[in-house]
C-alpha cells in the first residue's frame, strides 16, 4: 500500500489516491518497482501473457526495466471508447492501448504516436515475420500507429458426432455441401435434443460477408467499393434466407449473439457454426461441452460456382501508444517485448491467435492445437470484414438491418441489396 | 358468509402463489444455475434435479480475484452515496415539508424536471472535468454521482414522510428556542426514521447495481462489481456461465440480505405510521 | 415565508441543489452547445447550428425508436401501477407470513439489469426456455419474441415490469399503510361496500403517492436501455430499438457527439411532453400543500 501511494502520485492526483487508498489495499500484491506502466486492454490480452509469477511471460522484462504492469480491462467496444477518450485528454496515464483493426480512421490515428521512428531506432525482432495483412491494417496514411498482437480468424466448426449420426462422413468442401448438410442436420439427435443445422450471430457482419465472399463478392473492399459484386451478396442473402426458412437457422436468429453460438454448439443444439479458431479449446472443454474432442474446424468453404480466392474474415488487435502519454520509451519497450517471437509463441500457447507466421511452424504449438494448420491457411489470405472509415459502425448497423430483414423474409434479397446501396453509399469516404 | 370468506382466502392464496412464482422463479434459477455442473446449465430440457457443486464458486475465487475487489469497492461507494443522499434529502425534505412559498415550490419542481435529463448525457462533458480534478477512478466521484441522481426522489419521498409528522411537535420545540437544525436532529429524524430507511434502500440498490457511471469513471482502483460481471459476459474468449452465475449470486446476496434486514424496520415503521393517524 | 426562516432554510436545501446544479445542470448546458456542433474523437467541434436536430428528427430509425419508447412507457408503466396497487392492497388486507412475502416481492429490485436479462433470455429461449416449454405444454400460445416485433415488445415490457414493480409497490404500500384505519371504519359504518371504500377513501388518499410513483417511473422508463440492449439488441432488424439505444449508438458506437447530444435534448423534451399531465398534477399538489 505504501509503495502504491508514493508511486502512483501522478496527475490522477493526491485526493483521488488518498480516497482510493482502501481500494489500493484490496488491489492485491504489488512488488516494489520504480515504474508503473498502465495498459488499457481486454482481459484476454492480460491473461495470455500468463498468470502467476511462474508463467509470467513478462517476468524478465519487469525485472530489467524495474517496472510493474497494471492492466485496466474492458469488453471490446467499451475498451475502444475508453481508449479514444483517454487519448483525447490533455495527458493520460495509459502508456499502451489495444486497438481493433477496423477502428483507426485518419482522425483516430492522430490520437496515437507514430511508431516508425521507434521501429527504426529500436527495431522489433524479425518484424517481417508478422503477417503483412495485419501490419497493413495498423498503417494509416503511411504511418504505423500499432503493432499487431492478436488476430481472430473465422473458421467453420462442426460437431463430428452429429454429422456421423446423420450419416455424413466428411465436413463440407463447398458452400453447397454446407447448405445441404445443415438442412440434413436439422433433426432430433439420438439423445432427443432438437438440432438446428447452423447457428450464427445476427449482430456481426462476419456471416453475411463470409457468404458473400464465398460467391466471389464482398461487403466493402479495401479501396471502399461497396458491394463489388451485388449479385454475390444477393445470392448470399438468398442462401441464408433459405436456411432460415428450412429451419436450419434457429427461429431466434434475429436475436442470436456470439455467445449463443458457443452454448448451442456445446449443448449439441447446432451442428455448424462459424467463429474464430481460438474457440476450439472452449468447444471441446469437458467441463462445459457435451462433446469434448468431437467439435472440429475447417476453413469456411466457398461456392462451387466461384473459382477465385476466398479471403477468410479476420479481426486483429494492435498495440498503440497514446500520443498524450509522457514516457513513450517505456511503452515502446513493452510493445517490443510482447511482439518478440518468444512472447508471441508463449501467448499462442495460452490461447492467443499468433500474428507471426513462424509461430505456426513451431512443432510443439502445431501438435497442441489441432486447428493450427487450418488457421494458418485461413490467415494467409484473411482480411477484415470491412476497412476502417469514420462512418463504418453506422454503415455496419444499416447493413445488418437489411441482412436481417432479408433472412427473416421481410425483404427480398434484391430489395435488401438495393437498400444497402442507397443507404450506405453516402456514408463511404469520398 | 363463511363460503365467501373461504372464496376470498382461496383467491388470496392463488394471488400470493402467482406473485411468489413471478418474483422468485428467475432468481431461484440464477442461484440454481450457479450450483449446476457446467454442462447442465443450458441443458435442454432444463435439469431441475442435480448434484450441487461449488466448483464455480471455487473458480470465481481463484480466477476472478478482481471481482472481490469490486465487491469491496461497491460497498465503499454504496455506503458513501447512501449517506450523502440520505442526509441531503432529509434536510431538503424537511424544509420542503414545513416551508411554502413560490420559491420553494418552484425549486421542488425544478428537482424533478431536472431528472428528466438522462444520466448518459452528462457523461460526455463530465469525463474531462472529472479527469482535470484528478478524481477519475476514485470512490468519491461515484458517491457524488449516485447521490445526485437520487436526491430528487429522496427529497420528494422525505417530504411526504415528514408531512405526516405533526407540525405541532416542531412548533413546540421552536417555542423552546430550538433552531432548524436542532429540530431536524431531535424531532424529525427520529420520527422519520422509517422514511429515511426507505430512501436508503432505494439508493443502496441503485448504487450497488449501477453500471454506466462506474464504467465511465473508474479503471482499476474504484472498479465496482457490476463492471467485473459485465466483463465476464463480454469475454472474447468465451463466457464461463457457471462462474458468471456464481458471481451474480454473490453480488445479489448482500443487497437481498440488506432488504431482508431493513424490511423488519420498514414494516414496523410503516405500520406505526398507519396506526398513528 | 418569513425571511428569518428562509435564511435558516437555505443551508438545508443547498446540498441537494448544489449536487444537482454541478453534476446535472451545468454539464447539460454544455451538452446544448455540443448539440449545435459536429465533433468526434480526434476532431475539434465545429458549429453546425440546428443541423443535428434536423438530422435526428428526420431519421426514420429515430422516429421508430421514439414510438417504441412511448409505447413501452405508456403500457408498462400503467400496467405496473395497476398491478402494484393490487399487490399493495392485497398486502394491506392482511396476509400470513407478510414479512417473508414482502421480501419476496421486493427481491427482483435487488437484481442488476445485466443479470436479469441473462436469466430472462434463457427462461424465454424460443426453442428451449423453461417458460416457453411450460407454455407449450399447457397449450398456450408462446411468445415468438425473436421473430415477431410485437412479441419482442411484450417481453421487454414484462421484463421491465418485473424489475420495477417492487419500486411502484413499495411506494404505494407505504402510502396505503399511512391511511388511518378509522377512515375505513367510518366508511363501513356508513354502509359503504369495499368497492365504494376503495373509490372514496383509498384512491383519493393514495393520489399523491400514485402521482409520485407514476412520474418517477415515467422518467425511468423513458430511458429504458439495458432491457432492450441486452435482450433483443433492438432487433429483430431494429424493430424494438428505443431512444436510449439510439442515443447510445450515436455516442458510443458511432462517436457522433453532436447528434448524440441533440438526441438527448429531444429525449428530454419528449419525456417532458409525455409526463406533462403528471407534472401538472404534482405541481398542483405541491401548491396545494402550501399552508
Amino acid at each position: 500500500m505504501t509503495n502504491r501511494i508514493t508511486l502512483d502520485m501522478t496527475r490522477r492526483g493526491f485526493l483521488g489516491t488518498a480516497l482510493g487508498g482502501a481500494a489500493a489495499l484490496a488491489a492485491g500484491p504489488s512488488w516494489a518497482a520504480a515504474k508503473t506502466l498502465n495498459i488499457l486492454s481486454h482481459k484476454v490480452h492480460e491473461t495470455v501473457l500468463g498468470t502467476g509469477t511462474d508463467n509470467d511471460l513478462m517476468k524478465d522484462w519487469k525485472a530489467k526495466n524495474d517496472a510493474n504492469l497494471v492492466f485496466t480491462t474492458f469488453d471490446s467496444n467499451p475498451l475502444q471508447d475508453r481508449l479514444f477518450r483517454e487519448a483525447s485528454l490533455p495527458s493520460t496515464d495509459y502508456g499502451v492501448g489495444y486497438i481493433i483493426d477496423n477502428r483507426p480512421t485518419a482522425d483516430i490515428a492522430k490520437l496515437f504516436a507514430p511508431l516508425d521512428d521507434f521501429l527504426a531506432s529500436a527495431p522489433i525482432e524479425n518484424y517481417d515475420d508478422i503477417a503483412p495483412g495485419l501490419r497493413e491494417a495498423m498503417t494509416v496514411g503511411g504511418k504505423t500507429i500499432g503493432i499487431p498482437v492478436r488476430h481472430a480468424t473465422g473458421g467453420l466448426f462442426y460437431n463430428e458426432q452429429l454429422l456421423e449420426e446423420a450419416g455424413i462422413s466428411a465436413p463440407p468442401a463447398t458452400l453447397e455441401e454446407l447448405i445441404e448438410q445443415a438442412k440434413k442436420l436439422t433433426f432430433t439427435s439420438k439423445d432427443g435434443t432438437p438440432v438446428t443445422g447452423m447457428i450464427m450471430a445476427s449482430d456481426l457482419a462476419v456471416f453475411p460477408v463470409s457468404f458473400a465472399r464465398a460467391y466471389g463478392g464482398d461487403y466493402i473492399t479495401k479501396d471502399f467499393k461497396l458491394l463489388p459484386k451485388p449479385e454475390a451478396m444477393e445470392k448470399a442473402l438468398a442462401t441464408m434466407a433459405d436456411l432460415f426458412k428450412a429451419g436450419a437457422l434457429p427461429r431466434s436468429y434475429a436475436t442470436t449473439k456470439n455467445d449463443d453460438q458457443v452454448t448451442w454448439m456445446q449443448q449439441g443444439r447446432a451442428a455448424f457454426t462459424m467463429i474464430t479458431f481460438a474457440r476450439f479449446k472452449q468447444f471441446n472443454d469437458p467441463a462445459q461441452s457435451k462433446f469434448p474432442g468431437r467439435i472440429k474446424a475447417v476453413q469456411f468453404p466457398k461456392s462451387s460456382s466461384y473459382d477465385g480466392e476466398m479471403a477468410a474474415v479476420t479481426e486483429s488487435w494492435g498495440m498503440t501508444i497514446p500520443a498524450n502519454f509522457a514516457d513513450k520509451d517505456l511503452a515502446w519497450s513493452y510493445i517490443r517485448e510482447v511482439s518478440s517471437p518468444r512472447v508471441t509463441l508463449g501467448m499462442a500457447r495460452n490461447g492467443n491467435g499468433p500474428v507471426r507466421v513462424s509461430t505456426y511452424a513451431d512443432a510443439d504449438f502445431a501438435a497442441a492445437s489441432p486447428v493450427a494448420a487450418a488457421e494458418a491457411k485461413a490467415l494467409a489470405t484473411a482480411r477484415g470484414a470491412f476497412p476502417p472509415f469514420p462512418e463504418a459502425a453506422r454503415a455496419q448497423q444499416l447493413f445488418l438491418e437489411d441482412v436481417q430483414l432479408a433472412v427473416l423474409g421481410r425483404k427480398t434479397p434484391a430489395e435488401a441489396v438495393e437498400s444497402m446501396v442507397t443507404r450506405i453509399t453516402p456514408l463511404l469516404p469520398s | 358468509m363463511r363460503t365467501s370468506r373461504l372464496l376470498i382466502g382461496a383467491g388470496k392464496a392463488v394471488a400470493v402463489t402467482a406473485l411468489l412464482f413471478w418474483s422468485l422463479f428467475p432468481i431461484v434459477f440464477i442461484v440454481m444455475s450457479s450450483l449446476k455442473p457446467g454442462q447442465e446449465i443450458f441443458a435442454v430440457p432444463p435439469v431441475y434435479v442435480f448434484t450441487p457443486t461449488f466448483e464455480h464458486y471455487a473458480a470465481l475465487w481463484s480466477r476472478w480475484g478482481v471481482f472481490f475487489d469490486g465487491l469491496l469497492n461497491s460497498t465503499i461507494v454504496t455506503a458513501g452515496a447512501t449517506a450523502l443522499a440520505v442526509i441531503a434529502s432529509t434536510c431538503a425534505g424537511y424544509i420542503y415539508s414545513r416551508g411554502s412559498g413560490r420559491f420553494l415550490n418552484a425549486s421542488v419542481m425544478f428537482l424533478i424536471i431536472v431528472r428528466l435529463i438522462p444520466p448518459i448525457v452528462v457523461t460526455l462533458p463530465l469525463f474531462p472535468i472529472v479527469n482535470a480534478m484528478g478524481l477519475n477512478d476514485t470512490h468519491i466521484v461515484l458517491m457524488v454521482l449516485y447521490a445526485t441522481f437520487f436526491v430528487s426522489l429522496g427529497t420528494v419521498l422525505m417530504r411526504t414522510f415528514i408531512d405526516q409528522i405533526p407540525r405541532e411537535l416542531d412548533e413546540a420545540a421552536e417555542i423552546d428556542g430550538a433552531g432548524r437544525l436542532t429540530i431536524l436532529r431531535r424531532v424529525i429524524v427520529p420520527l422519520a426514521a422509517p422514511g429515511i430507511l426507505a430512501v436508503a434502500v432505494f439508493v443502496v440498490v441503485f448504487a450497488w447495481n449501477e453500471f454506466l457511471f462506474a464504467f465511465i469513471f473508474t479503471a482499476t482502483r474504484a472498479k465496482t462489481a457490476p463492471l467485473v460481471i459485465s466483463e465476464m459476459i463480454g469475454s472474447i474468449d468465451g463466457v464461463d456461465w457457471g462462474v458468471l452465475f456464481a458471481a451474480s449470486t454473490v453480488q445479489l446476496a448482500p443487497v437481498l440480505l440488506f432488504v431482508v434486514l431493513m424490511n423488519r424496520y420498514l414494516v414496523a415503521g410503516l405500520t406505526a405510521g398507519a396506526t398513528k393517524g | 415565508m418569513r425571511t428569518r426562516s428562509l435564511a435558516q432554510s437555505l443551508p438545508l436545501i443547498a446540498p441537494v441543489h448544489i449536487l444537482i446544479l454541478s453534476v446535472i445542470v451545468v454539464p447539460s448546458i454544455f451538452v446544448i452547445w455540443l448539440s449545435l456542433t459536429k465533433s468526434s474523437f480526434g476532431q475539434a467541434p465545429t458549429w453546425v447550428g440546428l443541423e443535428n436536430y434536423v438530422r435526428v428528427l428526420g431519421d426514420p430509425a429515430f422516429r421508430g425508436a421514439l414510438w417504441n419508447t412511448v409505447v413501452i412507457v405508456v403500457f408498462a408503466v400503467h400496467i405496473e401501477l395497476a398491478v402494484g396497487l393490487a399487490v399493495a392492497l392485497l398486502f394491506a388486507s392482511g396476509l400470513p407470513l407478510r414479512r417473508f412475502l414482502l421480501v419476496a416481492v421486493l427481491a427482483p429490485y435487488a437484481v442488476s439489469e445485466v443479470i436479469a436479462v441473462v436469466m430472462w433470455r434463457f427462461l424465454f429461449d424460443p426453442d428451449a426456455g423453461p417458460v416457453m416449454l411450460a407454455l407449450q405444454a399447457l397449450g398456450l400460445p408462446i411468445l415468438d419474441w425473436s421473430f415477431e416485433p410485437t412479441h419482442a415488445m411484450i417481453l421487454i415490457a414484462l421484463l421491465t415490469i418485473w424489475l420495477h414493480l417492487p419500486f411502484t409497490f413499495i411506494i404505494l404500500y407505504a402510502a396505503r399503510l399511512a391511511i388511518p384505519g378509522d377512515l375505513y371504519e367510518a366508511a363501513r359504518i356508513d354502509g359503504a361496500t369495499p368497492l365504494q371504500a376503495f373509490r372514496r377513501v383509498t384512491l383519493p388518499l393514495l393520489g399523491p403517492a400514485i402521482v409520485v410513483a407514476l412520474l418517477f417511473r415515467y422518467i425511468f422508463a423513458f430511458r429504458i436501455f439495458s432491457e432492450v440492449w441486452l435482450l433483443t439488441g433492438g432487433g429483430p432488424a431494429r424493430s424494438t430499438e428505443v431512444v436510449a439505444v439510439y442515443l447510445y449508438q450515436e455516442a458510443f458506437s458511432y462517436n457522433a457527439f453532436g447528434p448524440a447530444a441533440a438526441t438527448a435534448w429531444i429525449m428530454v423534451a419528449a419525456s417532458l411532453l409525455l409526463a406533462a399531465g403528471y407534472v401538472l398534477l404534482l405541481r398542483r399538489q405541491v401548491a396545494g400543500n402550501a399552508h
